[in-house]
């Protein structure tokens, strides 16, 4: 069962000049949190616009829970918070929730229950009456996520959603999105935030001029094979030695030596060397790049082709 | 599904009233009501004769007070169709190309919506917001005049249908050149040129008397069918205020065909579009 599946979607602008989405093909399972990177203009909006119905493929075919992307009855189970989201600027947050609620086939008595405890999460409890004109541009924000959870949707669509946030609520939101994961939501993101993805995500697709370069489990991106780092307190004299003598490669780092083994056999065989050697180990962990550098360089790997 | 539309219909019709010209409009039609409620004395001297006084200023005549009800209702009716849906049409000029605005209309088709839905709401919700000022006019003017000399025309009241179905047919043609154009000035502007434009049709044969060739009186007589008919409605609406018989019902139908047919084009085009 999966959540999203696309195949071979593609989307052309301008009469096939602008390829802002290439034979794209996607699965996203139940319950994950799926993020989509890429430099501006990399077709990340193009893709939810696809998915959602609000622009129509070029080529190709995708479906949300196992339905064609034409039907729109799914809608239903969906929530969206769209990039730079516009909604009437002459009504209060709380009507604009109350008719979007009602929009996606909610009823009166439980759009009054559910309004307050949207509000609440995402701190506007205090605005909830005034017109949205005097909203600055994060409390518009927040607005547009409590629209995306009116109706306490299986998948929800986030363009940007940090956008404008400042980071205390940038937290706020990262919390919201794990809380909605262990339910058993799923969550598809677009964000240029990448310390933030990195925090959230399970899968990330990184897309260029609307091709797909590199897809995966991020935890699997950012952690670099058998390389680890190892603090140890005294006796580095001794350290070139030892190295030497298994053949370990390594290089400084802070107050920190990048260790580079060739399996977890010979990082103990290593440790036990140094156990006996009386030199005082205080700390080896597996060594991970942030998501940032692991983003660069797969954009710059894929400059030349 | 019928909910979900009320709630766009809910959401266009407060849009026009935060565009402040709705609020005008009822302001007016508020004084006309009060003004027929206070400031107009109706005595009935002799059954169907009476005298009248307008602001206190009493008229020496006795007047027929049927003819005088068909006066005032007429006035108020001619009114309406030209003032009000000058100003109904200026004030929803903006409704579609709002809706279209990038932000906007991705969260209402992310609704379990059909596009088609959608369109209707905002149509639907312009046609309500522009009815309720009518209605409110007819209605209060038609229950004050009616309560005060005891003749209840029904005609009137049939003339309010009339203006509002006007306006429904020009908007129509105004929800479609938004959708092609996204400009609610430019749209305004030929719907205004249609509504001053078809009445000339009515003397096409003195214009074609200037030009030579057939083709040309083809061509405008297709041009008269083809348009709605604004003069001739207002011309049905007065009959109708007056209790008069309609001859021809042939401008009211063709019409309504007009505005189906840019219904349905605006619904074809809005759901094929790429937003
Ligand atoms: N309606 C449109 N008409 C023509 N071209 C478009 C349209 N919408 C998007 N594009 C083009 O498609 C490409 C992808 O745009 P898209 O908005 O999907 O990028 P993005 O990855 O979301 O970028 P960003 O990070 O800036 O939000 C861009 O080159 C853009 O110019
Ligand atoms: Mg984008």
């Amino acid at each position: 069962m999966t959540v999203i599946e696309t195949h071979h979607l593609t989307k052309y602008y301008a009469n096939g000049r602008i390829q802002a989405l290439e034979d794209f093909n996607l699965e996203v399972t139940p319950g994950m949190i799926f993020s989509l990177l890429g430099p501006n203009g990399a077709g990340k909006t193009t893709l939810i616009k696809l998915l959602l119905g609000i622009c129509f493929p070029t080529r190709g075919k995708a479906k949300i829970f196992g339905q064609d992307i034409k039907n729109y009855s799914c809608h239903s189970k969906l929530g969206y918070l769209a990039e730079n989201h516009r909604f009437p600027e002459f009504l209060s947050a709380e009507r604009i929730l109350y008719y979007y609620g009602k929009m996606a086939g909610l009823n009166r008595s439980y759009l009054l229950e559910r309004i307050p405890e949207l509000l609440e999460l995402v701190r506007l409890k205090e605005w909830g009456k005034v017109k949205i004109r005097k909203f600055s541009k994060g409390m518009l924000q927040r607005l547009g996520l409590a629209q995306a959870l009116i109706n306490d949707p299986e998948l929800l669509f986030l363009d940007e959603p940090t956008d404008g946030i400042d980071p205390v609520g940038r937290r706020e939101v990262r919390d919201i999105l794990l809380a909605l994961q262990e339910r058993g939501k799923t969550i598809f993101l677009n964000s240029h935030l990448l310390s933030e993805v990195e925090r959230v995500s399970d899968e990330i697709a990184i897309l260029k001029n609307g091709k797909l370069i590199e897809k995966g489990n991020v935890q699997q991106f950012i952690s670099v094979k058998h390389t680890y780092q190892l603090r140890i307190q005294n006796g580095k004299a001794e350290l070139p030695d030892i190295l030497n003598q298994f053949q370990i490669s390594a290089q400084e780092k802070d107050d920190m030596l990048l260790i580079s083994v060739s399996d977890e056999q010979q990082l103990n065989q290593f440790i036990d060397e140094l156990r006996k050697r009386q030199l005082m180990i205080q700390a080896i962990i597996p060594h991970k790049v942030t998501l940032e550098d692991f983003f660069i360089k797969v954009l710059e790997d894929s400059q030349p082709s | 599904m019928n909910s979900k539309i009320l709630a766009l219909i809910q959401i266009t019709f407060r849009e026009s009233l935060a565009k402040k010209t709705f609020i005008a409009f009822f302001g007016i039609s508020t004084l006309i009501c009060l003004l027929f409620m206070f400031a107009l004395n109706l005595d009935i001297v002799d059954g169907m004769q009476s005298s009248v006084a307008l602001f206190g200023q009493e008229s020496k005549e006795l007047i027929d007070i049927e003819m005088l009800i068909f006066k005032i209702e007429s006035a108020v009716a001619v009114l309406l169709f030209s003032g009000g849906l000058f100003m109904s049409l200026f004030a929803t000029s903006g409704l579609i190309p709002s809706l279209m605005q990038t932000g906007t209309v991705d969260l209402l088709i992310s609704k379990p919506l059909g596009r088609f839905h959608i369109l209707l709401g905002r149509y639907l919700g312009a046609v309500a917001i522009v009815g309720f000022n009518v209605f409110y006019l007819v209605i209060f003017s038609w229950l004050i005049l009616s309560l005060k000399t005891g003749f209840w025309h029904a005609g009137f009241l049939m003339a309010g249908i009339m203006i509002v179905l006007t306006f429904a047919i020009l908007y129509a043609l105004m929800t479609l050149l938004g959708i092609l154009t996204r400009s609610g000035a430019f749209s305004l502007m030929i719907t205004y040129l249609i509504l001053f434009f078809s009445p000339l049709l009515l003397q096409r044969d003195q214009i074609y008397a200037l030009l030579s060739g057939k083709i040309w009186g083809i061509l405008l007589d297709s041009f008269y069918y083809f348009l709605p008919k604004t003069a001739e409605l207002g011309n049905i609406t007065r009959l109708l205020v007056q209790g008069q018989p309609v001859f021809s019902w042939m401008p009211l139908w063709t019409s309504v065909v007009f505005g189906i047919l840019m219904l349905t084009t605006s619904t074809y085009i809005f759901s094929r579009k790429n937003f």
